[in-house]
């Protein structure tokens, strides 16, 4: 396979099939119907979800990536005709009025000049992601785990650091997340190394721009100049995020292969969003729609993916968030379904208790 | 109190969290939509009132050492945009755009700029790791096994990243949490080879690999070892006593524990 056919197999599982899967949440919730950057992050959403499903069995039956890449695919080609199923059914299929398009209507020269520069430091972050390498401890554990998962077939039971046999790693085992990134590596031909440290961080800062840009149009409308000065403020505050060696922002350019940046500077703000959104529902009194739950729940899965930790931040935040909504809107009946989210995450702790 | 620690670290320079709590304060008084508020204010301060609970920070110590991680939950980059534009929001006129700038340069002046910071380099290859890790990986890699080889500490980051192929008689862990006699010795300022050339050999290593400046006392040529090749400044030298057949699993199930060669 050439190079450019490698590249090319990468762009669509990693940024056209994730738009078509997340079609499914855009129809399911009717203001993000043309929205590709929602469709973009919540299709991915969906499939990390998916991936963590079907991954963490296979790991703890010892089976082999292998494996896991066959029934990931045959599933995502199931999600793939459902969504397109979806789409025909809704009738939008032919409409080709996107997003960029629409918020580009009010188009005043500062409103231009802020889309630009933004849009200009986001080129300037992904060429510096594929042209500078960022030293890091953990890509010893995280980076060499996919490379031995990909040549190796293995998952898990040899060690990353010497290659000696291991025994089940537990801790690691339920959030793998390097195993996706293998997955990328045995899908695409390109080196898992390559793919950790050029190909995820490629895809990863603009997707957490994309969160940035959804919470934003939540914040401060979808149209003038104040969505693309947060965005470009947001920017600021990653590039100069460097004041300490723990804030997302740093883990985002600095270590964005390993799952746990993708958890602070994604995950985080998805739930952040979806939460947004479900307050809001609650604010118009409307009622709220269940793909915004099932989209938490697959966010909470996401996070679980990306680290252990995953599940007790996620819980944490729906938790704190459950009770100051319900305290607040004086709705009891919502810490149901909040909790009901978590439960998949409370499934990942009580396994990692069990067999830690 | 080491919570307090943590969030110190957290804060770094304590400008931006500084901007935040400020942000926090604003919106308290000034943000009118209730979900908004829950989850930009009331949320934000719910965690940290948590974060800084002793008995709380016990109970999330119990399943996790890493606590910090907790004020991920805190959104502070969201929140200071969102006040930035606020605020600019509320100026008129032409004050607008002075009003974004001085956001602008706050942000910036309160940061760090982050490709400023140590440990990062230009990218030598694709993969992102040193190309003399490369160059002696595929010096010594043989097609159908694995070979297990001793690296000099600036090195022990990257073998495995690039290649399962060769092992490592201990890894990165020796930076933190586990001792090795092989690795204290390696970094000894001057080594003695006949002591090396015998716990290598108790370590099974096919390769030791050694910096040409490096002190040393003594010559693994004496021990049956031969110079294989130098590259970039480091001398390989190769252990001619050593297995070096391709093996299968079923046929030698315990020699390195790497049983996924394809022969």
């Amino acid at each position: 396979m050439y190079t450019a056919e490698k590249v090319l197999v990468l762009i669509i599982w990693m940024l056209i099939i994730p738009v078509f899967i997340g079609n499914i949440a855009a129809v399911g919730i009717g203001k993000y119907k043309k929205n590709l950057v929602f469709m973009w992050v919540m299709g991915q959403i969906i499939l990390w979800a998916l991936f963590q499903l079907i991954c963490v069995p296979f790991i703890l039956i010892h089976a082999r990536l292998s494996r896991v890449t066959a029934v990931y695919i045959i599933l995502t080609v199931i999600l793939l005709l459902f969504s397109a199923g979806l789409r025909v059914r809704s009738r939008h299929a032919q409409s080709a009025a996107y997003i960029l398009p629409d918020t580009w209507k009010d188009r005043t020269y500062w409103h231009h000049v802020l889309w630009g520069i933004f849009f200009l430091l986001l080129v300037f972050q992904m060429v510096q992601a594929a042209r500078l390498a960022f030293t890091d401890g953990d890509d010893a554990y995280y980076v060499a785990t996919a490379t031995l998962a990909e040549e190796s077939d293995t998952l898990y039971l040899i060690s990353p650091y010497t290659g000696g046999f291991t025994g089940m790693d537990v801790r690691h085992g339920l959030a793998p997340f390097p195993i996706w990134i293998a997955f990328l590596a045995r899908i695409s031909g390109i080196h898992a190394a390559s793919v950790a440290h050029i190909a995820v961080p490629l895809m990863l800062i603009p997707m957490a721009y994309g969160v940035f840009y959804l919470i934003g149009s939540r914040l401060c409308g979808k149209y003038g100049e104040r969505l693309p000065l947060f965005l470009v403020i947001a920017e600021l505050l990653v590039l100069f995020g460097n004041y300490s060696t723990y804030s997302a922002e740093r883990f985002l350019i600095f270590r964005s292969r390993q799952g746990k940046a993708t958890l602070g500077s994604i995950i985080v703000p998805v739930l952040f969003f979806l939460l947004l959104s479900i307050l809001e529902r609650m604010q118009e009194q409307k009622k709220v729609e269940k793909t915004l739950w099932i989209l938490l729940t697959a966010a909470v899965m996401a996070g679980c993916l990306c680290s252990t930790q995953g599940a007790e931040l996620s819980c944490l935040l729906l938790g704190v968030a459950g009770l100051c909504s319900s305290v607040c809107y004086r709705q009891w009946k919502l810490l149901l379904p909040m909790f009901l989210c978590c439960l998949p995450a409370v499934v990942y702790a009580v396994l990692y208790f069990v067999l830690h | 109190m080491e919570y307090v620690q943590m969030f110190q670290e957290y804060m770094g320079n304590g400008l931006v969290v500084g901007w935040y709590l400020v942000s926090l304060a604003y919106l308290l008084m000034k943000e009118k939509r209730r979900h908004v508020r829950i989850l930009f204010v009331y949320v934000p301060l719910i965690i940290l009132l948590l974060f800084f609970n002793p008995l709380f920070a016990k109970l999330i110590s119990l399943m996790e050492d890493i606590y910090w991680r907790l004020l991920w939950l805190l959104p502070i980059s969201m929140t200071i945009a969102y006040t930035a534009v606020r605020l600019y929001g509320e100026v008129k006129g032409k004050m607008r755009v002075a009003a974004a700038v001085l956001c602008v340069i706050m942000v910036t002046l309160s940061g760090s700029y982050i490709y400023q910071s140590s440990g990062i380099v230009k990218a030598e290859n694709e993969y992102h790791v040193p190309q003399t890790v490369v160059d002696i990986c595929d010096a010594i890699i043989i097609p159908g096994r694995e070979v297990r080889a001793l690296f000099p500490d600036e090195m022990l980051y990257y073998v495995r990243q690039y290649t399962p192929l060769v092992c490592m008689p201990y890894g990165r862990e020796v930076f933190g949490w586990v001792e090795n006699d092989l690795n204290d010795l390696m970094r000894e300022e001057t080594i003695d080879l006949s002591q090396l050339a015998g716990m290598a050999k108790e370590y099974q290593c096919h390769y030791i690999i050694l910096p040409k400046d490096k002190q040393l006392v003594g010559n693994l040529l004496d021990y049956e070892y031969i110079l294989f090749d130098t590259i970039d400044g480091y001398q390989i030298y190769k252990d001619t006593t050593m297995n070096f057949s391709v093996v299968s699993l079923k046929k030698d199930r315990t020699l390195l524990g790497c049983r996924f060669i394809v022969i």
